[in-house]
């Protein structure tokens, strides 16, 4: 089924002043409590952006269901991974919680491609659900300026838009569930698979948002009424099963890192001692589940259903009918140092109960295994991203911000790095700062929400490193580097602490950097000096520490054995040691990249007008680049390049135009703010 | 309610439609060349097509698209008959499609996944969307065309009389192909064939332009492209996938083999002896030899006319003097040079280091020595053609000249030229009498098609500096990626990113987009 089959522009207002409705509202106003941010919604997203809000300065109010349920992990009880594990590392890098709170509740610490170069590396844990939560409640709870209250969500308050910014209105607070208002300077919602949320389990179906939260239904009308696209999106989840009727035995194990990498810059070392990690264990489907699955495909409405799903995250049923007649991995997966519940990743399905155990049974190893809760389906309607700026900003209502699976996006890691954006830009939207933008060339976060503002999605958004086009410079060990600084002077959302500490590191790497490259050698004084790195090098100029550096036979602790001075007090400090190689193997690539890393920040520099009319301007476009142009809006030169089928020749006929109506451009969008001017500057960062 | 509401919104987006017709200028120039002639075919391309067409035929109803029917053509400012002649159009998209082409849905953009399949669910192909399908015309815009009689006055005064509608303009030129290439008509390979088929001079420049045109070398680099894309999903995929998935080793091996595999192919297409290049842009030739050996004498038999000055006096050329020929098929840019002596005259002097430098750049060297001051055995030949120094893997042909004056020493001379085994081809001739033209032809045109190639066999050749240059460099990155991969995936991912950008520099972009559906075309994966 095609995306667009899915989609639907949800119905125009039907009262012209929506924001007038409820005469209520304003009579209570006087009394009305106020908080700079508000922020709707405790999961991944919200307690991200309610922290980054808080942390930049803004009184900010977190409105849950329940306090109990703030840093709930609903599905996979890992974190990180191959390209989250980069996303992490940059939440981190703003001073965020998931890193640091995981490095408190883990229990299976493990590097996934190790083996395939540091850029590439993805940090990942297996965490312990009910010390993440614990650990979560108490930093959200202890953080300063946030408060936290437990309340739902009905409606928001609306008002005239500021007349100088695309939008058909502004928010100004939130009425709760009791009839009550909160005022707000910006609002940020983070509520999940809310929207229209239905569980799947065979042929039955349960309206809900997770299993035993009631679904929002005010605020739903609500974003309806105001026009906001939505599409649909499905996913699943696997049965989790009794650890002790499994039989581990003839299972292949996984053991965690020893010893283990931390996900915070800040950590030295994570909280468990590496011998008490726990394991994991591998197994595989067999054909009998094939049958079983094949056999009873009319009992599952989820998987007939056109939804899109996830293409990366299958579920048991996909795998069997896109791949058949192979065995399919299944890891077995703890919950928790004293849970004796396992999670068997790969086999998420949504066949009734008693099929799930029959599929259970044929695994080998669970042929006694006991489901504690079936597997199921989850359809949901999230907000076509592209309405939004790449602050999160929606275009259509001002200052609400939106965030996590809302979004389209799947994964508490990109849930968390959406949260902390939003939440850094609703501060400074309160302020009237310029945005907090990470550009594509900056870091994986820009990549996530580029593509979401830019392209949207027709599946829920996974990060892979694939996806990025700068992974050579973009790696997990420098995000410090590429975001704290800029967290620290831009957003205000970087701890003093924090920042002195990527302060000392930077300064600690040029010096290291300048060391290495002033100590030469001729290339036959370093083969003495380290005949196991194969140095090979047609120069007859002398090489540098650095340079041998670079081979992967060389490390920092090896040049400092044979040249203990000045290479020895460089080695000692074990994390710049390891950068430092790093840095080193990569030069050249990062090298390379620069000049396209400039063509690309550039191209971010120039921006388009948010009003452009796409389809009177008088360029020569063709009818289906202008179509393409006014519904993804794109806001920069940059992202307009990324849009499938817009040819360079439809590049350079809009630069043209838009050059030669710079000056019109600039009346068009008067006295907006500086930012949101065509601006033919250096970029923003 | 709600469903006029959804027409209403239809409407407007429909009327913008209808008015988005008006974007964009409308071009016109004389397509059948210049000058006075038969039948003279004047093109349009543009929106204002339909109603110029109107105007000049005087009736609002127009012919079928693509039937060509007889219309009086009129002047519309004057309404002065201008000829009769046949008229055709090109309509760029029906009513019926626009109409039925607008979405209620929201418009979104379908990326490129068809056939990937979501979730266990099978997709349909994405409807095709207005403008993509584009007109059946050269351009892809409305075209229209009036074949009308090519005396002067005639084309002048319809000229004039587009002119002068509203939305018209004489075309820049190569605008068509460019209007083309814009709409996706034609990828950039197509359309540097399509001007070479234009400028093509010679038959062999022709049917290598024309089989460019038609996409061949545009398919072969897609072609590798394709493949690379595919390489590089699979390493991509096993770089974010493997450790959890069922993405296995062998994967590995199967780009590695497909890389090297690339690499030979584009290292073999790159070893062609730039035989596209040298056809497309002329093999040139240099006349190389001591001064009064005749060179501008047989610069000028060549070329069956005096383009260059002789005399009897040693060094009267002084400066390059160049023709363009057609040799057996080929096209042969032919240059002849001052007399290579210790000159003394310092504008000599500068003739002689021209002719060393234009010695330097030939593709061919003739080298012409005077057949009665030769030895007349095959080493001392050998030597004579070393003093003047030609590059040494130039490909020369031994032009011996005055044969006429040879006398005697001719049939030793004519024995050291056959059986000449260390020497290039050789030839005796008479500039004089044209003795040994013939036989001069012949070699030359030997030596023209072994350069060239013959452009209908094998795969199309290389044919612009620009590919081979990025070529070159895709070729580099793939070698690098053999080094990278034991070492570090992350950085070979990176080599052939490199070289996958090269390649699509010469035919297009691939998007990662395009990975990302192999990666789960291809794989089972899932976290």
């Amino acid at each position: 089924m095609l995306l667009r089959g899915s989609w639907r522009r949800l119905a125009q207002p039907s009262a012209p002043r929506p924001w007038h409705r409820r005469a209520g509202s304003e009579a209570g106003a006087a009394a009305a409590p106020r908080y700079e941010v508000v922020v709707i919604g405790g999961g991944h997203a919200g307690a991200e952006a309610a922290a980054a809000a808080a942390r930049g300065g803004a009184r900010t109010l977190l409105l849950t269901h329940k306090i109990g349920t703030i840093g709930e992990m609903s599905c996979n009880p890992s974190f990180g991974g191959i390209g989250k594990g980069h996303l992490m590392r940059e939440v981190d890098a703003l001073d965020g919680l998931c890193g640091r709170v995981c490095d408190r509740s883990g229990v299976h610490y493990k590097v996934l491609n190790r083996c395939k170069g540091p850029a590439v590396w993805g940090l990942r844990a297996q965490i312990d659900r009910g010390l993440y939560k614990e650990h979560m409640q108490k930093e959200i709870l202890n953080t300063p300026l946030l408060t936290v209250h437990e309340a739902s969500v009905e409606d928001l308050l609306l008002t005239e838009p500021e007349p100088d910014r695309p939008g058909k209105c502004q928010v100004t607070g939130v009425v709760l569930g009791d009839g009550s208002t909160v005022h707000a300077g910006s609002v940020i919602l983070t509520t999940g698979t809310f929207l229209r949320g239905m569980i799947l389990i065979g042929l039955e179906t349960y309206p809900a948002g997770r299993l035993g939260d009631q679904p929002a239904i005010g605020l739903a009308q609500t974003l309806e009424k105001l026009g906001f696209a939505v599409g649909r999106l499905k996913t699943g989840t696997p049965p989790r099963l009794a650890k002790d009727t499994i039989d581990f035995s003839g299972l292949q194990e996984r053991a965690a890192d020893n010893p283990p990498v931390p996900f915070s810059f800040l950590s030295e070392a994570v909280w468990i001692k590496p011998e008490d990690q726990l394991l994991c264990y591998l197994t595989r489907t067999t054909l009998k589940a094939q049958e079983i699955i094949c056999d009873n495909l009319h009992l599952n409405n989820h998987v007939r259903e056109t939804t899109r799903g996830p293409r990366y995250c299958p579920s048991l049923e996909s795998k069997v009918l896109r791949f058949p007649n192979r065995e399919h991995q299944v890891w077995l997966e703890p919950e928790g140092l004293e849970s004796n519940v396992i999670y068997p990743q790969g086999v998420s399905m949504t066949l009734p109960a008693e099929l799930q155990e029959q599929v259970i049974r044929s695994i080998p190893g669970l042929e006694k295994a006991k489901i504690l809760q079936p597997g199921y389906g989850v359809q949901y309607d999230f907000l076509d991203p592209r309405q939004l700026t790449a602050s999160l900003e929606s275009r259509l209502v001002q200052r609400l911000f939106f965030a996590g699976q809302i979004n389209g996006t799947t994964g508490y890691e990109e849930a968390a790095a959406q949260g902390v954006i939003a939440g850094i830009n609703a501060c400074l939207r309160v302020r009237g700062k310029p945005p907090f933008i990470v550009s594509r060339t900056e870091g994986y976060i820009g990549v996530l929400i580029d593509d979401l503002t830019t392209l949207g999605t027709s599946e829920p958004y996974r990060m892979f490193t694939s996806r990025v086009e700068f992974r050579m410079s973009l790696r997990p060990d420098n995000a410090d580097a590429r975001l704290t600084h800029r967290g620290f002077e831009e957003a205000g959302c970087v701890s003093q602490q924090r920042y002195e500490e990527a302060v000392k590191m930077r300064a600690a790497l040029e010096d290291g950097i300048a060391t290495l490259k002033s100590l030469q050698f001729s290339i036959s004084k370093w083969s003495q000096l380290v005949p196991e790195v194969p140095i090979s090098s047609s120069r007859r100029l002398p090489l540098s520490a650095f340079d041998v550096l670079r081979y992967p036979e060389a490390n920092m602790e090896l040049l400092a054995r044979v040249v203990p001075e000045p290479l020895g007090k460089l080695a000692q400090w074990r994390q710049l040691a390891e950068r430092l190689k790093i840095e080193a193997a990569y030069e050249w690539c990062v090298e390379n990249q620069q000049q396209e890393i400039e063509e690309v920040r550039r191209d971010e520099a120039l921006r388009l007008p948010e009003d452009l009319d796409y389809f009177a301007i008088d360029a020569s476009l063709s009818l289906e680049v202008r179509e393409k142009l006014d519904s993804n809006r794109p806001q920069t030169i940059g992202a307009l390049s990324r849009i499938p089928g817009i040819t360079p020749a439809a590049i350079v006929n809009l630069l043209r135009f838009v050059k030669t109506n710079h000056q019109k451009a600039e009346n068009l969008s008067s006295e907006q703010c500086g930012d949101r001017l065509m601006c033919w500057g250096p970029g923003q960062s | 309610m709600a469903l006029r509401r959804a027409l209403n919104v239809a409407g407007r987006r429909c009327a913008q439609r209808l008015c988005s017709a008006a974007w964009g200028d409308t071009i016109f120039a004389v397509s059948s060349g210049h000058g006075r002639c038969g039948v003279a075919v004047i093109r349009t391309s543009g929106p204002g097509s339909r109603g110029a067409l109107q105007s000049l035929t005087g009736r609002p109803a127009l012919p079928p698209p693509r039937v060509l029917a007889l219309r009086r053509i009129r002047d519309p400012a004057t309404g002065e008959p201008l000829d009769r002649g046949l008229v055709v159009w090109f309509q760029e998209l029906q009513l019926s499609w626009l109409l039925g082409g607008f979405s209620l849905e929201f418009p979104c953009e379908v990326k490129a996944c068809h056939g990937t399949g979501g979730d266990g669910v099978h997709q349909t192909p994405p409807r095709q969307r207005p403008g993509s399908a584009g007109p059946q015309s050269f351009t892809g815009e409305d075209c229209a065309e009036l074949h009308v009689h090519g005396g002067p006055a005639v084309v002048s005064g319809v000229l004039r009389a587009l002119g002068a509608l509203p939305g018209l303009r004489p075309a820049e030129p190569g605008e068509f192909t460019r209007r083309a290439f814009r709409r996706g008509k034609l990828d950039l390979t197509a359309a540097e064939g399509l001007g070479d088929l234009i400028r093509a001079e010679t038959e062999a420049q022709r049917r290598q332009a024309l089989r460019q045109m038609e996409g061949e070398l545009g398919r072969l680099y897609q072609h590798w492209s394709d493949a690379l894309t595919q390489a590089l999903a699979h390493l991509e995929a096993y770089i974010d996938f493997s450790e959890d998935d069922n993405v296995e080793e062998e994967v590995l091996s199967q780009v590695d083999a497909t890389v090297r595999a690339l690499e030979r192919e584009i290292g073999s297409h790159l070893q062609d002896g730039r035989r596209g290049e040298l056809l497309r842009g002329g093999v040139r030739a240099v006349i190389a030899g001591p001064p009064n050996v005749g060179k501008s004498s047989l610069l000028n038999l060549l070329c069956q006319r005096p383009a260059a000055i002789v005399s009897p006096v040693a060094g009267t050329t002084r400066d390059v003097v160049e023709v363009a020929l057609n040799v057996g098929g080929y096209p042969l840019v032919l240059s002849d040079t001052a007399g290579l002596r210790d000159a003394t005259d310092p504008v000599e002097k500068e003739g002689v280091s021209r002719a060393r430098d234009r010695l330097q750049e030939a593709d061919l060297v003739l080298a012409v020595l005077d057949a009665t001051a030769v030895p007349t055995e095959p080493v001392g030949l050998g030597a004579a053609l070393g003093s003047l120094q030609p590059p040494p893997t130039t490909p020369c042909i031994m032009v011996l000249n005055k044969a006429d004056l040879l006398k005697g020493k001719g049939g030793s001379l004519r024995a050291a030229c056959t059986q000449g085994h260390p020497l290039p081809p050789v030839t005796l001739l008479s500039c004089k009498t044209g003795e040994g033209l013939d036989h001069l032809l012949a070699l030359l045109a030997r030596e023209l098609a072994r350069l060239c190639g013959d452009p209908l066999s094998g795969s199309p050749s290389l044919t612009q500096s620009r590919h081979s240059l990025h070529l070159r460099q895709c070729a580099v990155a793939l070698a690098r990626y053999g080094r990278e991969r034991r070492s570090d995936l992350g950085l070979a991912a990176e080599r052939l990113r490199l070289a996958r950008r090269h390649l699509g520099s010469i035919t297009g972009h691939v998007s990662t987009e395009d990975i990302l559906d192999i990666i789960f075309r291809d794989f089972c994966v899932g976290k």
